[in-house]
């Protein structure tokens, strides 16, 4: 289990290769892809507040109050970034047996990306 | 009986009976045989290396989609191309985490590693994820209604004992959970 104290996911270890990097400058510089977890009547509140809070580095109250998000409202953005970054995110989520997509931040299917609630949202929306 | 799974002097400790102990070895097993990937041996070497599979499709059983869903929703296309690049390493992830699992059901007393304890938690998942498909859970009344079966004397038939053992690993999941959190707390 890996405790990280970062802010957000921008931090993650591992994340800043140099292949995301020279990747997002030939594809979508400055486009924000969000990390979306939706609801399910199977994963436990504890458990994915656990892996919000281990794998994102998240504060016990940031990761419950996303969780409740996910829980109540269906679905929830939990990180944005670079496709790279999100996507290597869905990875992790599909390990924990969480249900993820990516999106882009802006016109996502259901028109819903973007709302308010989720961490990162509010930059560069745009589209 | 199995006794909750806590946090202590020791670190994560749990305790389950031997026929406990064989009914999730067996449930593991299932989930492992259900992710492992087939052998093609006509597979180019060096894309099979470096985890890439241009051969793999969405999956046909609902239970091994759960597993590794989607990741755009509605665009079968983009999930495609995504699972060519990752769906074999997710696979040997899961895997990993439900053989580690196993491992420890040698003894009554199980005894978690902060490692340990993840690919606990992430193999149970997984079963219950396996179980509800199979116990056709789609919402939260469906949840509701198979977590009444409490009483190991009401299985039955398939169905009623399918929802007992995922009733049990919904229990025993949550205690590891409880006691990882505990641990993660005490750490900070």
């Amino acid at each position: 289990m890996t405790i990280s104290v970062a802010p957000g996911p921008d931090t993650q270890e591992g994340i800043r290769t140099g292949t995301a990097e020279s990747t997002d400058s030939l594809t979508a510089p400055d486009i924000p892809w969000n990390l979306v977890i939706w609801n399910d009547p199977v994963n436990l509140m504890s458990y994915v507040s656990y892996v919000f809070q281990s794998y994102f580095g998240y504060a016990e109250s940031k990761a419950n109050k996303l969780m409740m998000e996910v829980h109540k409202k269906g679905r929830s953005i939990v990180a944005s970034g670079s496709k790279e970054q999100v996507e290597r995110h869905a990875v992790a989520m599909h390990g924990f047996g969480l249900w993820a997509t990516v999106e882009k931040a802006s016109g996502g299917p259901g028109g819903s990306a973007g709302r308010s609630g989720g961490p990162g949202q509010g930059k560069g929306k745009r589209g | 009986m199995a006794k909750a799974f806590k946090y202590g002097l020791k670190g994560i400790t749990g305790y389950l009976e031997p026929a406990e102990r064989d009914l999730l070895r067996s449930l593991i097993a299932d989930v492992i045989s259900m992710l492992q990937p087939e052998d093609r041996t006509g597979q180019d070497p060096l894309a099979a290396l470096i985890g890439l599979d241009m051969d793999v499709a969405e999956p046909t059983d609902r239970a091994v989609k759960r597993l590794l869903p989607n990741v755009v929703k509605d665009d079968g296309a983009a999930s495609l191309e995504f699972r060519q690049l990752t769906e074999r390493s997710l696979r040997e992830t899961k895997i990993g985490a439900l053989r580690a699992a196993a491992l420890d059901l040698d003894k009554d007393e199980v005894v978690l590693t902060p490692d340990g304890a993840r690919h606990w938690s992430m193999a149970l998942n997984d079963v219950r994820l396996v179980l509800a498909e199979r116990l056709d859970i789609r919402d939260e009344a469906d949840a509701e209604h198979v977590h009444r079966m409490q009483d190991w004397s009401q299985a039955e038939d398939v169905e009623s004992y399918l929802a007992l053992v995922y009733n049990f690993t919904t229990w025993l999941q949550e205690s590891l959970v409880q006691a990882m959190l505990q641990s993660m707390e005490t750490r900070r």
